[in-house]
């Protein structure tokens, strides 16, 4: 090698960026750079000749165990005349702590015997400190997503492969990771309308960046549940689309308190629409009743017209009571508050379930009454009422026989729970959606009063009635009903 | 004796009804359509009952009533409405005074006796 090339090599790995010393096999140094200097803080006469941990490590004055590593690497080096790679920490000449990142060469003879060993570090210190911040962000993020349990984030690559599923998919669909990545999207989407709707949905969010929708997911196990779902172009580093991110909202809870304030909007539209009816039928009803009943009263009436004349009070009577029932439910009554067991209430009006013309078919009825359940305040006939539509319902709907199961609990929020079940048909969602509106029956003998007239009772009592069905296996409904706080716990 | 009735609702078919039973269990009946009718005739002369009926065109029963009680305190009024049963009727009737309250859709017999009983129970607590 020419003097002058030597020379520039020798500029060129002074000036460098990096650290570079070279020390023979007992770690002695032989050379190093001015970055080595720089970092280390010292002047080149007290670092050549010197041994390179204690050079490094400031003669161990300061060991905490740092130079433990290094050492280790120079032995391995020395043993087996190896390269490799490690990070380690050292003090800098102005006390601050440095992460080098050091590749380490052993140079070898022509015998194979080693001569010295090279080493080039890097000093990641801040690389490092951006990393682990980057690693926080990464962390808060996740943390925040794991505690929003209702989103779903997923992402899918152009040719609709989902490419990452992960924050709450598992728990929203119910498909493992391993089940669902790498396949197309359309397999989570299997029974919901996404998978029709996805050529779509992608066009869009090509040509304006994102779509929002309303839709209904199925889960794994069948359950149907409502979603917000946004999709959003994924862009990759260099700015290139290059899939689709799907973030989804169970807005389960949303629905459900919406449809609360609707149905009870309806209902109560309803009711003025009905009590205005009722009022116009009472009237001539009234009147038609009076004038037969006067007739009637005639002693010279003629025993043919008396006969006819009963016929007609007879019927009016069917018309008074059908509008009766009409007002039922419009009906601004009170209950009349008593403090009830609602055990005893189920109990009671059980064995009327026999008076009913009721399919005979094998239910079994299973109670699961609890023990010591809070009394409740309100009107004994009302929620009599209430259990025999319900019970009724369940009932009919088992015509090739099933399972009843009818269980109380007391909730720490002051409730008392009823849950009615069945194993029977099932309510289709649509029909859930109307089931406590008046005249709506999926029965062709139902009037569509009762479970309205159930709705209108168990929210004068304060209460809520809500029902889960799934098609083809059963319907539960779940009745809550404030308790009495002080005392008054039944006996059963 | 003979007590002085005044019927008021808004159909002719009900005020005629009124007027042939009440006729006939010996009471002086005098029908009219409406609210405003009705506060004119208690202004000149003495009923010892009045039958009002709550939804009327122009002024309501409920404020007839309300007016009667001003003017005449001691006429018992029995409120009687088309719209059954409804405790909020009931609460505002009781509130501006009325004597008791009738549904039109009970049988008349019923209706008849309930509407005694309302005069007894309203003229023994004058008593």
């Amino acid at each position: 090698m020419g003097l002058s090339l030597k020379k520039s090599i020798h500029s060129i790995v002074d000036r460098a960026d990096s650290l570079i010393f070279y020390c023979d096999h007992t770690g002695r140094i032989l050379m190093c750079n001015k970055g080595f200097e720089e970092i280390i803080g010292l002047p080149k006469n007290s670092i050549i000749d010197n041994n390179c941990l204690k050079v490094i490590y400031h003669q161990l004055l300061n060991s905490s165990g740092k130079e433990e590593l290094f050492k280790a690497m120079i032995d391995d080096a020395v043993k087996y005349k190896r390269s490799s790679n490690f990070e380690s920490t050292l003090t800098d000449g102005s006390g601050n702590e440095r992460i080098i990142c050091w590749g380490m060469s052993p140079i070898l003879t022509k015998n194979k015997d080693l001569e010295g060993v090279f080493f080039l570090g890097n000093d990641v210190t801040l690389l490092k400190e951006r990393e682990s911040s980057f690693k926080n962000i990464d962390e808060t993020l996740k943390n925040i997503f794991l505690s929003i349990k209702e989103y779903a984030l997923y992402a899918i690559n152009l040719d609709g492969n989902i490419t990452y599923y992960g924050m709450g998919s598992e728990d929203m669909f119910g498909w493992q990771k391993k089940e669902i990545i790498f396949k197309h999207v359309n397999s989570l989407h299997a029974y919901d309308d996404v998978a029709y709707k996805l050529p779509f949905i992608l066009e869009q969010v090509r040509k304006v960046g994102r779509y929002e929708l309303e839709t209904y997911f199925i889960k794994k196990d069948g359950q149907s549940f409502p979603v917000n779902l946004t999709v959003t172009k994924f862009m990759d580093a260099e700015g290139n689309m290059s899939g689709y991110i799907f973030m989804a909202k169970d807005v389960t809870e949303k629905r459900k308190l919406e449809y609360q304030i609707f149905q009870s909007e309806k209902l109560a539209a309803v009711g003025q629409l009905v009590a205005g009816i009722a009022h116009e039928i009472n009237n001539p009803v009234f009147v038609i009743s009076g004038r037969t009943e006067m007739m009637l009263s005639d002693k010279s009436l003629s025993s043919k017209a008396r006969a006819n004349l009963k016929i007609i009070n007879t019927q009016i009577d069917q018309v008074r009571q059908l509008v009766d029932r009409f007002l039922a439910f419009t009906r601004k009554q009170s209950p009349n508050r008593e403090e009830l067991n609602i055990n005893k209430i189920i109990k009671d009006v059980l064995p009327f379930l026999a008076y009913h013309k009721l399919p005979s078919h094998e239910i079994k009825i299973t109670k699961l009454f609890a023990k010591g359940l809070p009394k409740v305040n309100g009107d004994v006939h009302q929620l009599q009422e209430v259990f025999i539509n319900l019970l009724i319902n369940a009932y009919q709907a088992m015509p090739h026989g099933g399972a009843l199961n009818i269980k109380t609990s007391s909730l720490p929020n002051g409730c008392v729970q009823i849950n009615i079940s069945d194993t029977g048909c099932g309510i289709a969602p649509d029909a859930l959606r109307n089931l406590f509106m008046p005249f709506f029956s999926t029965k062709k003998e139902g009037t569509g009063l009762g479970l309205s007239i159930c709705y209108n009772i168990i929210k004068n009592h304060n209460g809520s009635i809500n029902v889960e069905s799934q098609t083809g296996k059963g319907t539960t409904f779940i009745i809550k009903l404030p308790f009495v706080k002080k005392g008054g716990k039944d006996g059963l | 004796m003979a007590y002085k009735i005044l019927v008021v609702d808004d159909e002719s078919p009900v005020r005629e009804l009124f007027n042939d039973l009440f006729k006939k269990e010996g009471y002086l009946v005098t029908t009219v359509a409406t609210g405003e009718e009705s506060l004119e005739l208690v202004n000149k002369e003495d009923f010892d009952v009045v039958l009002m009926d709550i939804k009327l065109t122009g002024i309501s029963g409920l404020e007839a009533l309300k007016r009667i009680k001003e003017l005449k305190p001691a006429t018992v009024v029995i409120m009687i409405t088309g719209f059954g049963y409804d405790e909020d009727l009931i609460a505002k009737s009781k509130e501006y005074g009325c004597a008791g309250y009738i549904g039109k859709n009970m049988p008349i017999s019923q209706m008849l006796s309930s509407f005694k009983l309302f005069i007894k129970t309203a003229k023994e607590k004058v008593k």
